[in-house]
């Protein structure tokens, strides 16, 4: 099979099929976690890169509930004219360099 | 995950087995109960200073002169000492290894204040990954001062306050910032907050919060102020257009010498500005609450009732709101205390309303805006309590102090206190008026970790506060095995003390992470301390 594990007996025999053989060079050396998804109701967008959030959860739900207070009353007519102002970026800012 | 008690088998069992994934810190903690400070050296006789705490990394004993002149430090170590006897654990320890000298190598003594001036006690903070220390220096406080140049009336003045930027490694001292007829609030490091390298400073006096960077060279460089400007250039813009409003021919050499003003930085002794606008902050905040308001009601005239009930009656009151205090959630957001002036300057602030804002300084807007009475912001203080108190991310330590967000033990404690409490809305109060957090004033201790120990908070906890003393040993009782005590910890002397009228206080030292602590009990009258250790045998 090539992996790491050789040719070890398997439960399923597609089991550690992604795990690399162990390249002497650099024998420690993983590959990346992929994420398979459990169900095939839709697929996942391709070259989809999952990261954590740089902002932290304490401030994601201060920011959430500003958010709804601010959008829940509104009329239409106004949403278009203040969202400008309004709308906090959702991206998670990068950490400035200073 | 383990599943004995014995020291021993605990090693063993710790070659073998892996810890849960993300608890190896916990787990190595559990040996803390195994290894406790359990022999005490009675009334050492050491120099006549006045110690203040273990640094973070357990590198330096931080004490001051009596005469609040001097920083002495010191290296924590353990005593060594041989024995040629067999059975040496049944022997006392020789009259050298009780000294004060077996367990700390003094380091320096650097003279910080000069004449006029005294350190303060209370204020010390250390940037870890760096070994900087931070110390204040100042002048006495003149009560009464009148209100000029911007400054809030009410609000105490001292003439100088030097802040002391030292490598703690040998007492260099790297940089110096003075904040001159100014006041910040110094007592327990509450008007500073330090964050990885970024320090906020609050000064009351003239309502700015000034965000300084500690470069790893050891310079304090000026990040940005937030008071009257919130943007880096508001000042500039704001006195262009000015200059060239007033006079249309001169206002380019005007201009120019502006710009070399600024230029200088953002830190020179102008007057806070005597006009009629409101500042920058004051601004952002007003207008928030505002669009909060407005956007409560969709009819134009119940907006209208609204709005006037809840912002134009109380106008004024939110234009006299002043910063109290503030911390770094993050390295952009900041929770800023606002609160009337009474309430700034008095040591018990209970009975004053108080608001909470979130400040994002990257875009200079108010995220969110909350009155201390709240049970939204109670929620977030219960459910994400670690998030207040933030550690930067190269301490290590700092990360695992037990707050009822992390533990069990302190959740449930929360929980009856709560339950017990007689009004909820002032049991909030009473829980945010923690907000914002003073930084580094907590213990990492790990024998102050609720998962392991059960103490009684009153007497001992790790906050760094001096507290009552009692004659009484405080007990550590394990957690684990209930009821089964640990160790003690007794300040004062061995045969308690002979004159029980007078008020003791004490205060507790211990190292991060070595099973040894230090408790000094002192009356409140000029007498030396007593100054016990406390450590594994």
């Amino acid at each position: 099979m090539g992996s790491m594990l050789g040719d070890w007996p398997s439960f399923d025999p597609l089991n550690f099929s992604q795990l690399r053989p162990s390249d002497p060079s650099s024998p420690s050396r993983m590959t990346p976690v992929t994420y398979c998804p459990t169900h095939d109701r839709c697929q996942p967008p391709p070259n989809q890169v999952i990261a954590s959030e740089s902002r932290n959860i304490l401030l994601r739900n201060m920011y959430k509930r500003t958010e709804d207070k601010l959008r829940s009353k509104r009329p239409a007519s106004e949403i278009l004219i203040t969202d400008q102002g309004l709308k906090h970026p959702r991206t998670s800012t990068a950490e400035s360099p200073f | 995950m383990f599943k004995s008690n014995n020291v021993t088998a605990r090693i063993f069992q710790r070659q073998i087995c892996t810890p849960a994934p993300g608890t190896s810190i916990y787990s190595a903690r559990r040996f803390y109960e195994n290894i406790v400070p359990s022999c005490t050296i009675y009334d050492v006789e050491c120099p006549d200073h006045s110690f203040r705490k273990f640094t973070e990394d357990g590198l330096y004993l931080i004490s001051f002169s009596r005469n609040h002149q001097d920083l002495i430090v010191y290296r924590p170590r353990w005593p060594s000492f041989s024995c040629k006897e067999e059975d040496c654990d049944t022997h006392e320890l020789p009259p050298k290894a009780k000294k004060f000298e077996g367990f700390f190598t003094e380091l320096y003594s650097v003279s910080l204040a000069t004449s006029g001036e005294l350190i303060c006690k209370d204020f010390f903070l250390y940037m870890e990954n760096n070994q900087f220390g931070l110390f204040a220096t100042s002048t006495a406080q003149i009560h009464d001062a009148p209100a000029v140049g911007g400054a809030v009336q009410g609000v105490p003045c001292v003439e100088k306050i030097t802040f002391h930027l030292l490598r703690m490694e040998d007492g260099v001292v790297l940089d110096e910032r003075v904040f001159w007829s100014d006041y910040v609030n110094l007592a327990h490091s509450m008007g500073v907050f330090l964050y990885d390298d970024l320090l906020a400073i609050v000064s009351l006096r003239y309502q700015r919060i000034h965000i300084l960077q500690i470069r790893d060279s050891g310079n304090l460089v000026d990040v940005r102020t937030i008071g009257e400007f919130c943007r880096e250039d508001d000042e500039l813009f704001l006195y262009s257009s000015v200059q060239s409003m007033a006079n249309p021919d001169k206002s380019k050499q005007l201009h120019q010498m502006t710009v070399n003003h600024a230029a200088n930085g953002l830190h020179h002794d102008r007057p806070a500005g005597e006009t009629s606008f409101l500042s920058g902050i004051k601004q952002r905040l007003l207008s928030f609450i505002y669009q909060g308001i407005w956007n409560e009601e969709t009819d134009q005239t119940l907006r209208m009732q609204c709005l006037k009930k809840k912002f134009y009656f109380h106008f004024q009151d939110y234009v006299d709101l002043i910063i109290w205090k503030v911390q770094f959630l993050d390295r952009h957001h900041l929770l800023i205390k606002f609160g009337s002036v009474d309430g700034g300057v008095s040591r018990n602030a209970d009975n004053h309303p108080a608001f909470f804002a979130v400040y994002n300084m990257e875009t200079t807007e108010i995220t969110a805006f909350y009155q201390n009475s709240t049970d939204e912001l109670y929620l977030l203080f219960e459910l994400f309590c670690d998030h207040f108190h933030v550690s930067g991310k190269n301490s290590l330590y700092m990360n695992f102090i037990s707050t009822h967000s992390n533990n069990i033990h302190n959740l449930e404690q929360l929980k009856s206190n709560k339950n017990k409490a007689s009004s909820l809305s002032q049991f909030v109060k009473k829980m945010l008026s923690s907000l914002p957090f003073s930084c580094q004033s907590q213990s990492p201790s790990p024998y102050f970790d609720q998962s392991l120990f059960r103490y009684d908070e009153k007497l001992i906890s790790a906050t760094d506060r001096h507290r009552q003393s009692t004659d009484h040993p405080i007990k550590f009782i394990s957690r684990r095995q209930p009821n089964i005590l640990k160790f003690k910890i007794k300040p004062g002397p061995e045969a308690g003390n002979t004159d029980t009228r007078s008020k003791k206080i004490s205060s507790f030292l211990f190292h991060p992470f070595l099973p040894l602590a230090l408790s000094v009990q002192q009356t409140l009258f000029l007498q030396p301390a007593v100054v016990n250790i406390h450590f594994r045998r």
